[in-house]
């Protein structure tokens, strides 16, 4: 059986924006891993075919193991073609059709959620030889079409990822599973004295290679703690599961409260509540961090600090497209920063903020707006063209190459679309922000 | 109409809050008349309304004089068809 993970629509991957502009929806992540590593290991695939939109497929190429757009894998093995959306711990689809058949589940508006069509049925669904690369997502679209078609369809009520910030309001509960199926306890690692552990020691795992400095708490009282392998923990960082720091990563001096996910590769320091970030991203020095997820190879100045929670407790509200408000329904939601973003000292995110990747920000002493479109420079309060795209690759390159890291041709050609992609929205700020300057 | 120059003198007046008249062509927009970084985004900005064109960010700002600026201007504003003759 081969699992094929295939990306919605632009659409719907705006709901996971600014994160999904740069990556699949599988590669989002909730607890100790990705959406996709979570389904691979929920089917137990050991093949695995992705489906990306045709802007990423090269760079996304070069960073996985499985085929990315090439249609030649829908065919020769029965398949299992998954939305990504799809929770895994839900996902009680039975994988093998050898003795149930094909199936095609949909949900109550008739989207496929998940195609299981065995080998001898590919036959009856007739798909045109893609002729190159870049069609092979339609090809895979018109195959999911001829199943739906063709092969049984059923009623599916499995749950979804709606917004990104589900994954955020979900990454506690998650981890907590995920030490559970990880089924790993115990220090590993190097832990210097004094040090202390409340709770259960059977909740807190620390990995080989890791070190935990003198004058750090480990708080598993309320979930466990999972410290990936060489990852430095400094004194008097105090970690409050559930929490997953990831390998490689530094807290320096820390205050991790509960609900993170870090790293691998990040430093972090400050306080940080209820938070996934991606890899390679710093917020290293203080200022407050909540109910927010963060991409790769972004640097939060010294004293940026989110709000995650209105004075009036009501609901937070995101704009994830620039234009309208969405309301997320939850009281407690940070900001959503994109990948490679770059904050000043000092700079203040308001409640549900959005941010852009390849922006660069820097602080007006005021909370700043709650929707900062891609690549802006953000100066004087304004959405300004700054120095220009070209500028901020090569700030990219620079923080890559410190990690030992490649800024590859393909990824700037990926960034260059998504640059493309988010024009419109930019230069009407830009535009707004003109007027704003003339009437300074 | 005012020149090219002369514009590109009161824009820069403008954001750098100087006398217009106190400008020199020669005048280096960061040594002379002290122009920051931030500034010197907001001056292309202002640039690109005033003439009302687009300009490369990195070509625009390695600009260093404001005669040049006026020079820089005239060539894109040639390029892109936009009028800037005096009548």
């Amino acid at each position: 059986m081969r699992l094929i993970l295939l990306d919605n629509s632009n659409e719907i991957r705006g709901n996971f924006y600014p994160l999904a502009l740069s990556r699949p929806l599988w590669e989002l992540r909730c607890g100790f891993n990705s959406l996709g590593q979570k389904l691979i290991d929920k089917v137990g695939a050991n093949d695995v075919a992705y489906f990306v939109p045709d802007y990423m497929a090269d760079s996304y190429r070069g960073k996985v193991e499985w085929p990315v757009n090439d249609s030649s894998v829908l065919d020769g093995d029965d398949l299992l073609i998954v939305d990504p959306r799809v929770k895994a711990e839900s996902f009680d689809v039975t994988a093998n059709p050898d003795k149930i058949g094909s199936e095609v589940g949909l949900d109550e508006q008739g989207n496929v959620l998940y195609a299981r069509i065995a080998k001898d049925d590919l036959a009856k669904l007739p798909l045109a030889p893609a002729v190159t690369r870049v069609q092979a997502r339609d090809e895979v679209g018109k195959l999911i079409a001829e199943a739906k078609e063709k092969l049984p369809n059923i009623r599916s009520a499995l749950p979804r990822w709606q917004y990104i910030w589900d994954l955020v309001l979900a990454n506690a509960e998650q981890i907590t599973a995920d030490f559970a199926a990880a089924g790993q306890h115990g220090i590993e690692g190097t832990v210097e004295q004094p040090n202390a552990i409340r709770g259960n020691k059977k909740d807190v795992y620390i990995a080989p290679g890791t070190i935990v400095h003198p004058m750090v708490v480990i708080d598993a009282e309320h979930g466990p703690v999972y410290i990936d392998e060489d990852a430095q923990i400094h004194s008097f960082t105090r970690i409050e599961g559930p929490c997953y720091i990831g390998k490689k990563t530094i807290l320096l001096g820390a205050k991790c409260r509960e609900g993170n996910s870090i790293g691998p590769f990040c430093r972090i320091g400050g306080e940080v509540e209820e938070s996934i970030i991606h890899g390679y991203s710093n917020k290293y020095h203080d200022g407050f961090l909540g109910h927010a997820y963060v991409g790769e190879w972004v640097n939060l100045g010294a004293f940026t600090t989110n709000s995650d929670l209105k004075n009036d407790y009501s609901a937070v509200s995101v704009i994830l497209d620039g234009r309208r408000a969405i309301d997320t329904g939850s009281v407690k939601v940070g900001s959503l920063i994109g990948d490679h973003v770059k904050t000043s000292i000092g700079t203040l995110f308001n409640t549900g903020s959005y941010v852009g990747p390849m922006a660069l920000i820097m602080a007006t002493g005021k909370p700043l707006p709650k929707f900062i479109t891609s690549f802006a420079w953000f100066i004087e309060g304004v959405v300004t063209k700054g120095f220009g795209k070209g500028k901020l690759y090569e700030m990219a390159k620079m923080a890559m190459s410190r990690r030992d890291c490649q800024w590859t041709k393909t990824e700037q050609t990926m960034w260059d679309a998504v640059f493309e992609m988010t024009a419109p929205i930019r230069n009407q700020a830009i535009k707004k922000s003109r007027r704003a300057m003339l009437n300074r | 109409m005012a020149t090219v120059e002369e514009r590109v003198k009161a824009v820069t007046a403008r954001v750098l809050k100087l006398d217009p008249d106190e400008i020199k062509p020669e005048d280096s927009f960061t040594a002379d008349l002290g122009a920051e970084s931030v500034q010197s985004i907001e001056l292309v900005a202002m640039f690109e309304e005033e003439f009302g064109i687009e300009m490369e960010e990195d070509a625009a700002l390695s600009v260093e004089t404001v005669g040049k600026a006026a020079e820089f201007i005239a060539q894109v504003c040639k390029e892109q068809g936009v009028v800037t003759d005096v009548s």
